[in-house]
This record gives structure tokens, sequence and C-alpha cells, in this order.
């Protein structure tokens, strides 16, 4: 390797994670920890060049460079919730696969429940508005008659009432 | 019963309706880069076809263009001669820096060979930078203030005007 060489790695600089979320506030990690983490995180990534698939589940260039920056973040003693920040500061929240839980996106996740609630709400009173009406229709819709032809049998063989 | 089922249907029906106006309505090109306003993040990386290498901060107290692209993006073709143009023309009050990624040298150096170029072209070899800048997919140009701030990006390719009305932006008035 020539001294020019070695003086151009020296000078080359790519943008670096501190200047986004600061210094790692983790632990590095290797060897097949470190793969299954790296996999996990990209599964919360968005492939940006992709339809809607992870950056871990794409083999276009984009999401395979992304990776590998999750990787490199990772052994460096990222976390989990820096490097996720990192990518979001660069690409904004649409690179979350999850919407984060907070401001606008948050109703996505407040909705449902809130939907869920409310219909059971409506469930609930509607049943006991149905109880309600029920104890006073049943004694005119069960009437325990007897049957009219073992009636009059009994009478004509003078037997009592059971 | 039946009349306030319906009126809630009617609202929320027209709320949905709304909302996906309004998305329908937005511009793609004009997604707006959460580094809009930021500082632009710092790289030096090494021109195509040397052992030369360009750092950013060089170019500061003059306004800068910095365009990501690529051999085999086709709109990239289309603009690269708007960009050397209008370099040129702005030589005096703003530059110009295109950065490649995901490409290979020879096919830069030839594609510049023949059909010219006017600034400087450095190569991202595992877009790390276009990472940090938010780069989808190419082209993507970032038009940073003499300060070193994004003021402005362009999602697809660059016409004479929408360069011209960017670069209004960061030219001092």
């Amino acid at each position: 390797m020539t001294l020019a060489v070695l003086l151009l790695l020296f000078q080359l600089k790519v943008p670096d994670a501190a200047q986004f979320v600061g210094a790692p506030q983790g632990t590095p990690i290797t060897g097949a920890v470190l793969e299954t983490r790296t996999n996990e995180i990209g599964h919360l990534l968005r492939c940006p060049v992709c339809q809607g698939m992870a950056v871990s589940d794409s083999p276009a260039e984009m999401a395979v460079n992304m990776k590998g920056q999750v990787r490199e973040l990772l052994a460096r003693g990222y976390t989990e919730e820096q490097i996720l920040r990192y990518f979001e500061l660069s690409y904004g929240e649409f690179v979350l696969l999850s919407p984060k839980k907070e401001g606008v996106t948050g109703m996505v996740w407040v909705l449902p429940v809130l939907a869920l609630l409310i219909g059971a709400v409506v469930v609930f009173f509607k049943f006991r508005k149905l109880e309600q009406a029920l104890p006073a229709a049943t004694p005119a819709a069960a009437p325990a008659l007897e049957d009219p032809y073992l009636a009059r049998v009994r009478d004509m063989v003078g037997g009592d009432k059971p | 019963m039946n009349r306030s089922v319906l009126l809630i249907g009617i609202v929320i029906a027209a709320a949905l309706v709304a909302i996906l106006f309004m998305g329908l309505g937005k511009n793609p090109a004009e997604i707006r880069s959460p580094l809009v306003g930021k500082p632009a993040p710092v790289f030096a990386l090494r021109e195509v076809g040397t052992n030369r290498t360009v750092d950013i901060t060089q170019y500061r107290g003059k306004p800068l263009v910095v365009n990501f692209w690529a051999t085999w993006c086709g709109p990239c073709w289309e603009e690269h001669p708007i960009l050397v143009a209008n370099a040129r023309m702005y030589a005096d009050s703003a530059s110009f820096l295109g950065v490649v990624f995901q490409d290979k040298e020879d096919k830069i150096l030839s594609f510049l060979q023949q059909r010219g170029s006017s600034y400087p072209t450095v190569v991202d070899d595992a877009g790390k930078t276009a990472i940090a800048y938010g780069v989808g997919g190419v082209p993507e140009t970032y038009f940073i203030d003499a300060q070193g701030v994004i003021v402005a990006k362009h999602n697809g390719p660059m016409t004479p005007d929408i360069l011209r009305e960017n670069l209004q932006k960061v030219l001092p008035q």
C-alpha cells in the first residue's frame, strides 16, 4: 500500500452517528448476538427503495447497506433506541415500520382501542336494556298450562292433580 | 337510532375522504426531509478516478449543491447536463458536488468522460453518506447554505426551474 493511499484512507470521513445521537449508550456486542440483534433491528426499519419491506428482508443494495450500518452501530455499543433514532433523523418517521406511539401517529394505536371500548360500552348497554325488558315478558310467554286432554282424562277418572 | 348511526357514518367517511384528499394532493418529490434546517452531515470522500479527498467543510462560506446520483439511474442522465450547465453559470456564487453510490468506478469515469462535468464527483462506497442524508433513491439533491445548513431537498430529476428556485433559497439576497 503506497503512502498516498494510506494518507487518503486517513483523510476519508463518513458522517458519524455521534453527530446525530451522541455517544453510544450501550455495550458493544459481537458474534452471534450481534447478528441476531442486527436482524431484529433490521426488521424494525423500512427499506426506502422497496415496497413496504423491512431492511432485514430485502436484498436491495440500499437495505444491505442500512443493515451493515445497523451492525456497525451495534458493534460500537449503540442501543436499539439510538439506532432507530439515527435512521429517523435522516429519513423521517417513514423509515420506522411501527409508527411511534406519540403525536399524530399515536392515533393509529389509540383509535382502534377507543373504538373497541366504545363498541363494548354500546353492547353492554344494549344487553342491559334487553335484560330489563325480559322479566315483564316472561310470565305471558311461558304459561305452565296442563295439557287440556290430560286434564279432561284426569277429571273423568276422578284423579288428583300432581 | 338509525339516523344517529347514519350521521356517525357520514362523519367518519368525510374524515377519511379529507385525509385521502390531503395525501393525494401532495407532491411526492416534495417530501420534507427531517434534515432541512439542520447542519449538513459532514463527510470527506474520495474524488472519483483520483486519490484526492473532497471534504464538505471546505465549501463553507459559499452555498453548496450536493447531488446524489448513479450511472444506472435514468433520471440522473436527464438532469446531468442541467447540473453541469448551472454549475458553470453559478460558479462564482455556489459550488456543486456529486456523490455517487451503489455504482462502479469505471462506469462513473466513463459516464463523466462522455458527458462532461464541471464540478467534483466523489464516491460513497458503503453508502454511509447517502444513509446519513436520508437518500432513498437517486437522484436526490440537497441545497446547503454558506453556513453548512441544509435549506432544501429535491427528490427526483432536476429541471432548470427547480434548480433556480432552490438556489435562490441558499444564495445571498
